[in-house]
């Protein structure tokens, strides 16, 4: 009896996964990916347009293309539940602009270097997938860079990036609660710190 | 030397049972550090031998050589662990991997001058790199927790030992020994090849330090997720997964 039980509750979660897995178009969630580095490249990098223009031009990508909340609230880890409303609210927005900052100088970079897309995985979470890429950097082997997607209806959201194996989400993750545990457990410091490499 | 090397390994082994990277036992995306305190003491020592002796002296690399030229001594150098790669290659039971290394160390020694081309990465002879660290994964060896030591810099109990048990491997330690002076080339090799190495990672460095609020933190994830992934299909112990799931429902303030 235990084990028709154990096989039928194994039946039906493995339904379940299949289902999750599924819900996400993995075509489109590639084709959503392309279209952000394509972007990038022809009207940000290659464009003949100011360091200003370009930056603006930049903000509007990342804002569109990447869900902050989500991310920030991640990298928060347990501190997320304890943050007041406004702290949580000032978090996102250093977060958001640290993030851009950091893009932005480093984007250009990427001139004349091309994407190569090499499938998709799935994900363990409900409605993400991973969007696999390799970019030959001129130097060495080409680097890995791994997408991780979120599809809420029609609307496609990265969540994380990994490269060469080393996820970003994952990595500011262990350092934000890694700072804010050496600081008594005051998140405002972290904010402040944040501001200030923002400057 | 030879003593010395096989004590150290011996030891490096014999500290591993104890400890275990084990991402579950408090937040699964935190990387457990037992040894945090002195680790971190390590990583200033290590920190300031960096920006005060490697920095520059890779710096100076940079500014004397081209790209062109640095892609043949990275080749150089990459030519000389194809043979402990081939070696580790056996050591997992892995023998055609094992073949590809030794042709490509064969085929690039010769045709491609001294390993600076890779001729035989052309014929579709691909890098495999190994090492004992991976070996030992492979053999059912817990890794051990994230550990700093002085020179050597971020690892393991279990990648210190590979460390240790592939120089002992290298071809380079072999010829060296042949030679009264062979020591002294052992250590020119070592210190060239960490120039090199870090010549390749100067502008990821900088950036990561810069926008880090915790670079001790940084580096020990990056590192520690940049060694687990790359152990996939030898290794069957817990890995910080980048697949994380999100505890909560998403908050949105904007």
């Amino acid at each position: 009896m235990k084990k028709i039980l154990a096989s039928a509750l194994m039946g039906i979660s493995l339904c379940f996964s299949t289902v999750a897995k599924a819900e996400i178009d993995a075509a489109k969630a590639e084709n959503f990916v392309k279209d952000v580095t394509n972007s990038g490249i022809e009207d940000i990098i290659n464009a003949n347009v100011s360091q200003q223009v370009k930056d603006e031009r930049f903000e509007k990508l990342f804002n569109k293309a990447l869900d902050l909340n989500f991310i920030g609230q991640f990298v928060l880890g347990r501190y997320w539940r304890t943050a007041t409303p406004q702290q949580k609210k000032d978090f996102i927005a250093v977060y958001r602009k640290l993030n851009i900052k950091t893009w932005s100088a480093r984007f250009d970079e990427f001139k004349g270097k091309d994407f190569k897309f090499i499938g998709t995985t799935p994900s363990n979470s409900k409605n993400q997938i991973f969007v696999n890429s390799t970019v030959d950097m001129g130097e060495g082997e080409p680097a890995k860079v791994v997408w991780r997607v979120k599809q809420s209806a029609d609307n496609f959201k990265i969540v994380d990036i990994i490269i060469e194996n080393v996820s970003l989400a994952i990595t500011a993750r262990n350092e934000y609660t890694a700072f804010i545990k050496n600081h008594n457990g005051d998140i405002d410091a972290l904010i402040a710190n944040l501001k200030e490499k923002t400057k | 030397m030879k003593k010395r090397i096989l004590s150290t390994l011996i030891c490096s082994v014999a500290c591993l049972t104890p400890f275990t990277i084990n991402a579950s036992q408090q937040d699964i995306h935190e990387i457990d550090d037992p040894y945090e305190g002195f680790n971190r003491v390590m990583f200033k020592f290590n920190d300031k031998l960096d920006k005060y002796i490697l920095v520059p002296a890779a710096e100076g690399y940079r500014a004397v050589t081209t790209p062109y030229g640095r892609e043949r001594v990275r080749n150089f150098f990459a030519n000389l662990k194809e043979p402990v790669s081939a070696v580790n290659q056996i050591l997992q039971g892995e023998f055609k991997n094992s073949g590809v290394s030794l042709s490509r160390f064969v085929i690039n020694s010769t045709l491609g001058l001294v390993g600076t081309h890779d001729v035989a990465g052309a014929w579709g002879l691909k890098r495999e790199e190994d090492g004992f660290d991976e070996t030992l994964a492979k053999w059912g060896v817990p890794s051990g927790s994230y550990l700093v030591l002085p020179f050597v810099g971020p690892t393991t109990p279990r990648a210190f030992a590979g460390t240790v048990a592939d120089g002992f491997i290298s071809p380079v330690y072999w010829v060296s020994e042949e030679y009264e002076d062979g020591g002294y080339a052992y250590v020119a090799y070592v210190g060239a090849k960490a120039v090199v190495d870090r010549e390749a990672l100067l502008d990821y460095t900088k950036d990561l330090e810069k926008n880090s609020v915790d670079y001790y933190t940084t580096m020990k994830a990056a590192y520690i997720q940049n060694k687990q992934k790359s152990y996939n299909d030898s290794s069957n112990e817990n890995t910080v997964s980048y697949d994380f799931e999100f505890e909560e429902d998403i908050e949105y303030v904007e």
